[in-house]
């Protein structure tokens, strides 16, 4: 029996768990104090490893599996006397029927218990913040104006006391005179150039927080999908398959930003019934 | 010793023998023991219960490790969390948060990393230990495959066993949606869009089970007791029935001189296979020990709250729900519109996937009995050369899982090697279909051409 990487390995146990204490109480580094208990930990670990193997050495043994089946006299026997016990219940055939149908009604009850878990989904996941007259607000809550966003600009923006922050985002973009092209019926949807695209992609609902201004497009930085903001944002590449809606955008006389409106499709990923 | 002393001790040894007495205090514990409980001769019999040794038979026995480290590292971090989003104005050490309002749960977990001593030592033990857990459960999944260990009669306890890979893996999601950093928040956003894609029940369900359109606000005060309490609580029933169905029916073992399906051959229990257990339990968590101590994980700090219009760039889930995101980015966007009903793309990746995958995996030792005819009890493994075709077919699977999970870092792997991220996507998107099959048939051929040799090895 070699004792020598047993006996090394207790010796760093108990360096280990001296320098452990140490650490703690001296407020030493995350490194210190880990280092120390992984150095315990091994020490101990090789220690009785070692051991073990060395005894494992002298001794190999041979038993028995237990044997399969093959007591068909036993089963048999086991399987009458369960159908003598079921047929105390059975023999009651209407009754026993009735127990069943009885459990069975009690354990559909219970599902209604799932209803205290939350909301029916409700219009939550058809509308937002965005209403007729709301104006657009920065993330601190200023209302934004036509000179806050010069040409080539961008902004996070969101509906101006309106709750469903999370889905109401939009970026609203401020595209040089002439870059941007109206889809078919939203020609007054976007004002001096100034256009507002939900933020909350289509294909799995995480902000499309990335402009890449050189290409003209929105990025998802979870999945990659690539929306191109001067046709509507449609879908360029990536898994998203729905453009990001746009959002109807006014000026008003002061040259605050508002909506016309909510969106006019469903906003974020796609469901069943979205529209 | 000198020749007094020694005299002295086989004096006392003398006299105790005289006296009937032993001084080892074991003999009484086994008579109080044997009085008050019964069922000694049982137990001796169970001390010498024979474990057959292999390198192979350790991948479960880290899992289980893992299990115990996380339960121990967890106890701990529970002391410390608080399941709360309500907001607060963070006042702790770290700077370049100060004043910010957050939720009370990430502050929790900001204390608990950066203030309270030990904390992130605890933290990122139970966070690598997780890692290694769900590794060693799928690859001592894959041995299970390789060498037909799931046939009569342990085909029950391989369901438990894939059953256990479900709950590990969903234990820890929700483990690291807890903390409510950017990173966990992005991921309780997308599983909140997969389960809306869901045709009929999504919206409800997904309303229901999240309390209401996402962010709700009340999401990791119910995560909580799921992930502390629920989850582990299943798990370790499952492990308990796991172990205690090996215990039963003995441990499988490699084939080899004096070793058939009637005899075990292997190391009783006492006492070296105890110690060396152990051993391997204090190595494991020594190995998570200094993971946690000189490797970084999960620096919640640095990614910020969760804020639902803040994203992170190169966002990657834990490596094991990487085959999910892979498979989600792969997808192309296909939704379909019948009348006035959508099916999103997503709905096919993130839902159907996960149940073709798990279903035939389930389903494995049958479908084996169906094309072997081979429904006899089995306790002698097979190699994996011996039977090509379910070698081919494991290799394929874990090709398969490869595919999946570079696709779910395609932005990284793009952006480190300088490669275009959608021709990428577009070549692991071929990958995806022609792979699998390439890999199963070379493996199929080469296991062919070897097969006689391993024969000829095995006896």
């Amino acid at each position: 029996m070699t004792t020598w990487p047993i006996g090394l390995g207790i010796v760093a146990t108990i360096a280990g768990a001296v320098g452990f204490a140490v650490s703690f109480v001296a407020g030493w580094s995350n490194a210190w104090l880990g280092g120390s208990l992984a150095l315990a930990l091994l020490g101990l670990g090789l220690a009785l490893a070692f051991w073990g193997r060395d005894l494992a050495g002298d001794e190999v043994i041979a038993g028995r599996y237990p044997v399969p089946p093959d007591d068909t006299d036993g089963q048999a026997a086991l399987a009458t006397q369960l159908d003598e016990h079921a047929s105390v219940i059975t023999r009651r055939s209407f009754l026993s029927k009735f127990l069943i149908f009885g459990v069975g009604i009690f354990a559909l009850s219970q599902v209604v218990l799932l209803g205290a878990l939350g909301p029916w989904p409700g219009d939550s996941l058809t509308t937002t913040g965005w209403r007729k007259g709301r104006r657009l607000v920065t993330a601190d809550g200023e209302p934004i104006t036509r000179d806050a966003l010069p040409t080539g600009g961008f902004l996070v923006a969101f509906p101006e006391g309106g709750d469903d922050k999370a889905g109401s985002q939009v970026a609203l973009l401020h595209f040089v005179n002439g870059d941007f092209v109206p889809q078919e019926g939203r020609e007054s949807w976007s004002p001096e150039d100034f256009v507002a695209y939900s933020r909350v992609c289509t294909h799995a609902g995480c902000p499309v927080a990335e402009y890449a201004d050189v290409d003209q497009t929105l990025v998802c930085p979870c999945h990659q999908s690539e929306f191109d903001v001067l046709h509507g944002a449609r879908v360029l590449s990536g898994p998203a398959s729905r453009p990001l809606p746009q959002l109807p955008l006014a000026i008003d006389e002061d040259g605050f930003l508002y909506a016309q409106s909510d969106f006019t499709e469903t906003v974020g990923p796609g469901f069943w019934n979205a529209t | 010793m000198s020749r007094d002393r020694r005299q002295d001790h086989d004096l006392k040894r003398g006299l105790g023998n005289a006296f009937g007495v032993r001084r080892s205090p074991i003999r009484p514990a086994a008579r109080w023991l044997d009085t008050n409980l019964g069922g000694s001769g049982l137990l001796r019999a169970e001390l010498r219960h024979i474990f057959p040794d292999s390198w192979a038979f350790f991948l479960g026995e880290i899992a289980m490790f893992c299990f115990i480290i996380l339960v121990a590292t967890g106890i701990f971090l529970a002391l410390f969390f608080q399941a709360s989003e309500a907001p607060v104005v963070y006042d702790g050490s770290y700077a370049p948060l100060a004043g910010a309002e957050i939720s009370i749960a990430y502050d929790s977990v900001l204390e608990l990393s950066l203030d309270v001593p030990a904390g992130l030592l605890m933290r990122q033990v139970h966070h690598w230990a997780a890692l290694v857990f769900v590794g060693a459960l799928i690859i001592h999944l894959l041995r299970m495959l390789l060498t037909a260990a799931y046939r009569r009669p342990r085909r029950i306890n391989y369901l438990i066993g894939v059953s256990l890979v479900l709950l590990v893996g969903m234990n820890g999601l929700m483990g690291y949606s807890l903390p409510d950093d950017l990173l966990s928040g992005t991921g309780l956003r997308i599983a909140f869009s997969i389960t809306e894609s869901i045709p009929f029940i999504g919206p409800a369900l997904a309303t229901l089970l999240f309390g209401g359109e996402f962010p709700s606000g009340g999401l990791i005060a119910r995560i909580y007791p799921v992930h502390i309490f629920l989850l582990p609580a299943a798990i370790a029933g499952l492990l308990g029935a796991h172990l205690g169905l090996l215990w039963l029916q003995r441990h499988t073992q490699f084939p080899g001189p004096g070793r058939s399906d009637r005899v075990i051959v292997g190391t009783p229990m006492v006492p070296a296979y105890a110690l060396r257990t152990t051993g391997y339990l204090l190595m494991v968590a020594g190995v998570c020990t200094a993971f946690a101590a000189f490797a970084q994980i999960n620096p919640v700090w640095l990614y910020g709250p969760y804020r639902a219009w803040d994203a992170t760039t190169a966002a990657q889930p834990d490596w094991y729900m990487g085959w999910l995101e892979g498979a989600v980015r792969m997808m192309p966007g296909w939704d379909i519109q019948i009348g006035g009903l959508l099916i999103p793309a997503i709905f096919w990746p993130a839902v159907v996937l996960p149940g073709l995958i798990f279903t035939p995996l389930f389903l494995v030792p049958w479908i084996d009995w169906v094309a072997t005819r081979d429904g006899a009890f089995h306790n002698v493994l097979m190699l994996p050369g011996q039977h090509p075709v379910r070698s081919a077919l494991t290799a394929g699977f874990i090709a398969f899982l490869t595919v999946l999970l570079v696709a779910g870092g395609n932005d990284v792997f793009a952006f480190v090697y300088g490669w275009s991220q959608p021709a990428f996507l577009t070549v692991l998107q071929y990958l995806f279909f022609l792979l699998p099959p390439a890999v199963a048939v070379v493996t199929y051929a080469l296991l062919r051409v070897r097969a006689r040799r391993w024969a000829t090895t095995v006896r």
